[in-house]
């Protein structure tokens, strides 16, 4: 299985995060702009409304004379609100000598030179415009101080407002852009969802079409891949079980013949001292054959029916050991296989294990000569029998072939039915297990069987009801 | 000597080669072809034992097994395609002793042929087997229950007999089917829980939770003491 190594939200994230980013600057321009553009105007207004100010009182200034009458004209201004100062030569008259702002320079020689000047002031931390001129006729100049710090609060606040709305939107804007981005990659979603379930084996796994988009374009050409991987799939299925009948059939098929044979070619066994000489030794050759031809159709059989599932497992505690020496006396192997057997206690199928272990003895006394060695014990959890031959071992490039089917490394010598380690290894699969092998050309061969140990669940009479449950699902109908 | 057995199989060359072994091997043979024969020749004639392919034309082993138990307890040999398919455990529960799987080797249909008559001959002995309301006779190959006498085949009786005459002694399943059905070495365990099972229903006020014959977790059956 593949690792996944995407991670299903990156996408969606960074769909979210340009969605924000591009509402957030966009707002972000547009506020400054707004703020600036308010600010400018309400500068513009402030300032005309103190020109036109101004001029009115640098008319009412005309003509008046000096000392106290200066004193009084700027001492009106106060009831307006605005705070007026008359320079004369170099005296000066505030309307309000709290607020005396030192005048700038540049805004005098303007002034003196008949021109309306202004500039904007900081006082005792108070914005104000101040806007001052001379009046016709006169030698002294009219300053008018307008405070400007409403206008700034309102500028301020209008700021504030634009913030706060600026960090809504981008709130906004995230949740919208995260609702949007999931609704939008919910297809890609779900095609990942049945590309996953196919993978799984879920042939019949189809997207739904739904809208007339990309993506329902997309759904279109995900389920026609869907229905021609099913077709095909389908095809080799099918393909591969009419193979698996076919040599089902041939095996059952040769099944009634060769038991007529095996019978008869038993009662010319025990006849053979007394034919005929030229008689004796064909028949002998022909007993030979019928029982290599036995063995071959017995390993076609039960080959077929680990390709039909057609095998049931019947668990009870097995002690592995009793179970290796019982197969070695069972086959009169005593005198050519060493026993070195530990303990090793499991639930298993004890004939499977002996189908296994007997495999495994026949082919090392066949290949490796009567010295083979056998070693039972657990490790780790699994318990294992290791069959040690020293023949001549296996090459190289055989070695990973030797589970094969009619696999023969050495065909000349091998007198069994080529399907034998086959059958050992779908008989240790079926009982959970593994079968290993390795060799060193030149000193021997090591097979080596590992079975899990597992608790002992229940013994008895479960052992045949479940027996007989497994069984239910073998319909397979034969010929006798 | 020369017990009489019917063979029953359908293909024509098995028949043959079968009948001529088991006729070497001093057996009075008559075979049938398929399961309507067999039972009309079951009928007309007496058989000490039947071997019985369960493939058959017509009326198949099976059935031929089940009508020959609704009124007999003479031993059954099956023949079977397959040792671990479910007609072998099927067979047994219809009631055949033993089996042998195809293709099989003359010596050892013969051996189980053997092993079977020999299980339904009576023994000399006279000592009458009691357990609970059981009374066990292995000399007239009977057991009585009030007087009723129980149809036990004769792989049931010898199974009872076995167990009856160690009770409170647990069996294996390896000790049984060498007591029992003969077997030396690596038999069918089946063959010892079906045969089990069809004994409990015979015996048993309740089958599915015995009073008499009981499971040893793990090691094999033990017949209770009184």
């Amino acid at each position: 299985m593949v690792q996944d190594v995407a991670r299903p939200t990156r996408l969606r994230r960074r769909l979210t995060i340009a969605f924000v980013l591009v509402a957030g600057a966009s707002t972000a321009i547009l506020a400054a702009t707004t703020l600036l553009m308010v600010r400018e105007a309400r500068q513009r207004d402030s300032l005309d409304r103190a020109e036109r100010e101004a001029r009115f009182g640098l008319r009412l200034a005309e003509g008046l004379g000096s000392g106290s009458d200066l004193q009084q004209f700027v001492d009106g201004f106060e009831a307006r609100g605005v705070h007026a100062v008359m320079v004369e030569d170099d005296e000066r008259f505030d309307s309000d000598p709290q607020v005396a702002p030192p005048i700038p320079a540049r805004v005098r020689s303007l002034a003196a030179e008949g021109q309306l000047a202004y500039a904007r002031l900081d006082v005792g931390g108070r914005p104000y415009l101040l806007v001052g001129g001379r009046p016709l006729g006169s030698t002294s100049e009219l300053y008018l101080l307008f405070p400007e710090a409403a206008a700034d609060r309102d500028l301020d606040r209008l700021g504030a407002v634009l913030l706060l709305g600026w960090i809504g939107t981008l709130g906004l804007s995230g949740l919208v852009g995260w609702l949007v981005a999931r609704r939008t990659l919910a297809p890609v979603a779900r095609a990942s969802r049945a590309a996953r379930s196919l993978a799984e084996g879920l042939l019949d796994t189809r997207l739904p079409v739904g809208t007339e988009d990309e993506f329902g374009a997309w759904a279109q050409s995900f389920n026609r891949m869907a229905e021609a991987l099913q077709a095909k799939i389908d095809e080799l299925t099918e393909a591969r079980a009419r193979e698996r009948r076919f040599t089902s059939d041939v095996a059952h098929e040769l099944r009634t013949p060769l038991t007529a044979l095996v019978s008869e070619a038993g009662m010319l066994a025990e006849h053979l001292d007394r034919m005929p000489p030229e008689a004796e030794r064909p028949a002998e050759l022909l007993v030979a054959d019928v029982a290599r031809l036995r063995v071959l159709v017995e390993d076609l059989m039960t080959i077929s029916r680990f390709d039909a599932g057609q095998q049931d497992v019947r668990l009870e505690p097995v002690d592995l050991g009793s179970v290796v020496a019982a197969t070695i006396r069972a086959r009169g192997w005593e005198g050519r296989v060493r026993a070195r057997v530990g303990p090793a206690e499991l639930l298993s199928d004890r004939r499977r294990i002996e189908a296994i272990v007997g495999n495994l003895l026949a082919n090392a006394l066949e290949h490796g000569g009567p010295d083979v060695d056998v070693r039972v014990g657990t490790a780790d959890g699994w318990a294992a029998v290791e069959v040690r031959d020293r023949g001549p071992g296996i090459a190289p490039e055989d070695l990973p072939h030797v589970f094969e089917r009619f696999y023969k490394a050495d065909r000349a010598r091998s007198g069994g039915s080529g399907l034998g380690l086959s059958i050992a290894l779908e008989n240790a699969r079926l009982l959970g297990g593994r079968l290993e092998v390795s060799s060193e050309p030149g000193r021997g061969a090591r097979f080596t069987l590992r079975l899990p140990v597992t608790e002992p669940l229940r013994a008895g009479d479960g052992a045949v009801a479940s027996q007989r449950e497994d069984g239910a699902t073998d319909q397979g109908g034969q010929t006798s | 000597m020369n017990e009489h057995l019917l063979l029953v199989e359908d293909d024509g060359s098995i028949r043959a080669s079968t009948t001529l072994g088991l006729e070497r091997a001093g057996f009075h043979v008559t075979s049938a072809r398929d399961g309507r024969e067999a039972l009309a020749t079951f009928q007309r004639e007496p058989f000490d034992l039947v071997i019985l392919d369960l493939m058959l034309p017509e009326i198949d082993g099976f059935e031929v097994c089940r009508q020959i138990r609704r009124d007999s307890a003479i031993p059954i040999v099956m023949l079977t395609a397959r040792s671990d398919a479910t007609d072998v455990v099927a067979g047994l529960e219809l009631g055949a002793d033993d089996y042998v799987t195809k293709p099989f080797d003359l010596p050892v249909l013969i051996a189980r042929a053997r092993a079977v008559l020999r299980r339904a001959s009576g023994d000399d002995q006279h000592v009458v087997i009691r357990v609970g309301d059981l009374e066990i006779d292995p000399g007239a190959f009977s057991t009585h229950r009030g007087g009723v006498e129980l149809p036990l085949t004769a792989t049931e009786f010898r199974l009872l007999e076995t167990l009856a005459r160690r009770p409170g002694q647990v069996f294996t399943r390896e000790m049984l089917l060498s007591a029992v059905w003969g077997y030396d070495y690596l038999g069918d365990s089946r063959l010892v829980d079906v045969a089990v099972q069809r004994l409990r229903a015979k015996i048993e006020e309740d089958p599915a939770n015995p009073r008499w014959i009981v499971t040893v977790r793990g090691v094999g059956y033990r017949l209770e003491r009184t």
